[in-house]
């Protein structure tokens, strides 16, 4: 089984992922009416193998797999999957898995392409506890926001539903748009105390000398993350920004984390040691 | 000896004829014991709602002979003196236990998957039980119409959904806000729907109702009768900050809340979402308020139309429901026959 790689394992993770989208397809197209476990434990399955392929990658290492793009990614992916996985058990919340098997299989694919996944040069000569703990904490906020992101988005489907009179708002067997809105705001809120951590955790590990954090594009890029976030739950909490304009701005910074996460880290030198 | 049906609905004869034929339940056992005196019956149970009377019982006659002899005494026992032609109807085995199973589960009323009649056939059941009235045959048959009807609430949508505009408003109300406990109702003009639906919202949890009226001493006792406050008629745009769902049923010629209004209250409740349940007509709120940001506004139609597509949804449960029901029908005979060829 040697040939079977922590990949391998990824990419089979990935494929079931894309199985419990087409069944995430279905669901809506039924308006989500049925309580239906099959999809839950694709996600389930998913996230047990994708779980394995980490375990093999970590083992190989021995450390936390998030050296490059493709383990970072994979990370963050494991996070948002488990995180969903865990809220799906809340009697209400059921059909999230269903919202993010499709984010799972999109990024999955993805972070599958050969050229995120170079061959590892020599080990970092710093730390590896804080290290692995400004990672590990970076990625799960981002699968925090990813997670928010996803329920911003049932937020705005069943308020529209809601608005336009639809009876598939009351056949559906989603939340209520009130409790929607407090599990988007609390996902966020998590999402950015993890973000914190993690980067206090970065800002401790050592770095060659001369070079200047706010001159790594991905400290800025990160630096600018966390004030967005922070301006929208200060203006959702204390500014009374509209729960739709909230959610949408959920929505469009993880779209904004997930399109420019990549971009950053190749132009870091710091983040390709 | 089988068991036979022998009744009327709403399906078959009108209130007056039904209100003719209707039993007081202190006088079922009577009619019971008569029935079972003149030997039409071994075991019988009277079902009397407003929107059926039946009796269900196992006879040692042969069907047709029993039907003649048990209408002549409904006719009797009730001094009935007018023309009776198909409104009375009769089931023999098997097509009277599918009957019975069909009115436990619902299917058989006026509003299909309603769930009153199985408490109504429950205790039409227990009045014969207790005055010992039923026998090992309508034992069985209604211990299984019970199981079948509870079998087919849980395994098809014949109950689900709202199918009334007042458990619309509530159903709503469920999908906006994460518990009603935390939400205050008020209620503009002590209309009988809008008093039915504050009834609706508080028996699932609403905290607190708010009542407002032309008329103070209407308001003031409506309140009084549903635990809650009266305000002043020209007052009650100043609830808007404390209440979260508001159920309007004046009879003012025009809108009694227009954007304008609403627009400034909507920054004082500090964007809070809120439902607004308008079954007035004419309408007491201009339409072009839902375009705020979180205002659900539903008037009468579309809480009708909710309620139609909902009793749509439950005809297209009806052939599930049947095949269930056939199935389990034919499995209560054939017990039945195992059972008579048991016996020395």
């Amino acid at each position: 089984m040697a040939w079977f790689t922590d990949r391998h394992c990824f990419l089979l993770a990935v494929l079931i992922y894309g199985l419990s989208t087409v069944y995430s397809v279905f669901l809506w197209r039924k308006g989500f009416r049925r309580d239906e476990w099959l999809n839950y434990c694709l996600l389930a399955g998913g996230v047990a193998i994708h779980t394995l392929a980490m375990t093999k990658r970590g083992l190989t290492l021995h450390s936390c797999p998030v050296n490059n793009l493709y383990e970072a990614t994979t990370f963050l992916l494991w996070a948002l999957g488990l995180a969903s996985l865990v809220y799906s058990l809340l009697p209400r919340l059921k059909f999230l898995s269903a919202f993010t098997a499709p984010v799972l299989f999109t990024i999955g694919v993805f972070a599958l392409m050969p050229a995120l996944d170079p061959p590892l040069g020599p080990k970092p000569e710093f730390s590896g506890a804080v290290r692995s703990l400004h990672a590990a904490t970076i990625l799960q906020s981002y699968g925090a926001f990813g997670l928010a992101a996803v329920a911003a988005g049932m937020f705005l489907m069943q308020r529209h539903d809601l608005k336009a009179h639809k009876l598939r708002a009351l056949l559906s067997l989603l939340p209520s748009i009130q409790r929607l809105e407090f599990v988007t705001f609390r996902l966020v809120l998590v999402g950015f105390s993890l973000l914190t951590i993690g980067l206090i955790a970065g800002s401790q590990l050592p770095r060659p000398a001369g070079d200047n954090y706010f001159n790594d594009p991905k400290v800025v890029w990160s630096a600018l993350l966390w004030f967005a976030y922070l301006e929208s739950l200060v203006a959702y909490k204390f500014f009374g920004r509209a729960s739709r304009r909230f959610a949408i701005g959920v929505i469009i910074l993880f779209a904004f984390l997930l399109l420019t996460f990549w971009i950053t880290n190749l132009f870091s030198a710091m983040h390709q040691q | 000896m089988s068991v036979i049906v022998i009744g009327l609905s709403h399906r078959s004869a009108p209130v007056e004829l039904r209100e003719r034929f209707a039993f007081s339940s202190d006088k079922i056992p009577n009619a019971l014991e008569a029935m079972r005196s003149a030997g039409l019956t071994t075991e019988g149970v009277v079902l009397s709602t407003c929107n059926r009377v039946e009796i269900y019982a196992v006879t040692p006659l042969a069907p047709a002979e029993a039907f003649a002899k048990m209408r002549q005494f409904l006719i009797n026992h009730h001094a009935y003196d007018g023309a009776l032609g198909d409104e009375l109807y009769t089931f023999a085995e098997p097509e009277s236990l599918h009957h019975l199973f069909k009115v436990a589960s619902g299917l058989d009323s006026m509003v299909i998957g309603e769930t009153e009649i199985f408490g109504q056939l429950k205790q039409a059941y227990d009045l014969a039980f207790t005055h010992k009235q039923t026998g090992a045959r309508l034992n069985k048959a209604f211990q299984r119409a019970f199981n079948v009807a509870k079998h087919i609430r849980t395994a098809t949508n014949i109950q689900r959904g709202s199918v009334s505009v007042m458990s619309a408003a509530v159903e709503l109300a469920e999908k906006i806000f994460a518990s009603l406990a935390e939400h205050e109702v008020l209620v503009i003009g002590a209309g009988e729907t809008s008093e039915k639906t504050a009834r609706a919202l508080l028996s699932r949890g609403a905290c607190g109702v708010v009542v407002t009226n032309r008329s103070p001493e209407r308001a003031a006792a409506l309140a009084a009768e549903l635990g809650g406050r009266s305000v002043p008629f020209e007052q009650w745009p100043d609830e808007f900050e404390k209440i979260d769902i508001a159920v309007s049923s004046t009879s003012a010629p025009h809108h009694i809340l227009d954007r304008a209004t609403l627009e400034p209250l909507m920054r004082r409740r500090k964007h809070r979402p809120l439902l607004l349940i308008d079954i007035a007509v004419p309408r007491d709120i201009a339409p072009d308020v839902s375009k705020l940001d979180h205002v659900y506004l539903y008037n009468v139609d579309d809480l009708k139309a909710i309620a139609d597509e909902y009793l749509k949804l439950r005809h297209e449960e009806l052939d599930r429901c049947n095949a269930i029901i056939a199935e389990k029908v034919a499995a209560l005979l054939e017990a039945n026959k195992f059972a008579m060829a048991g016996r020395p």
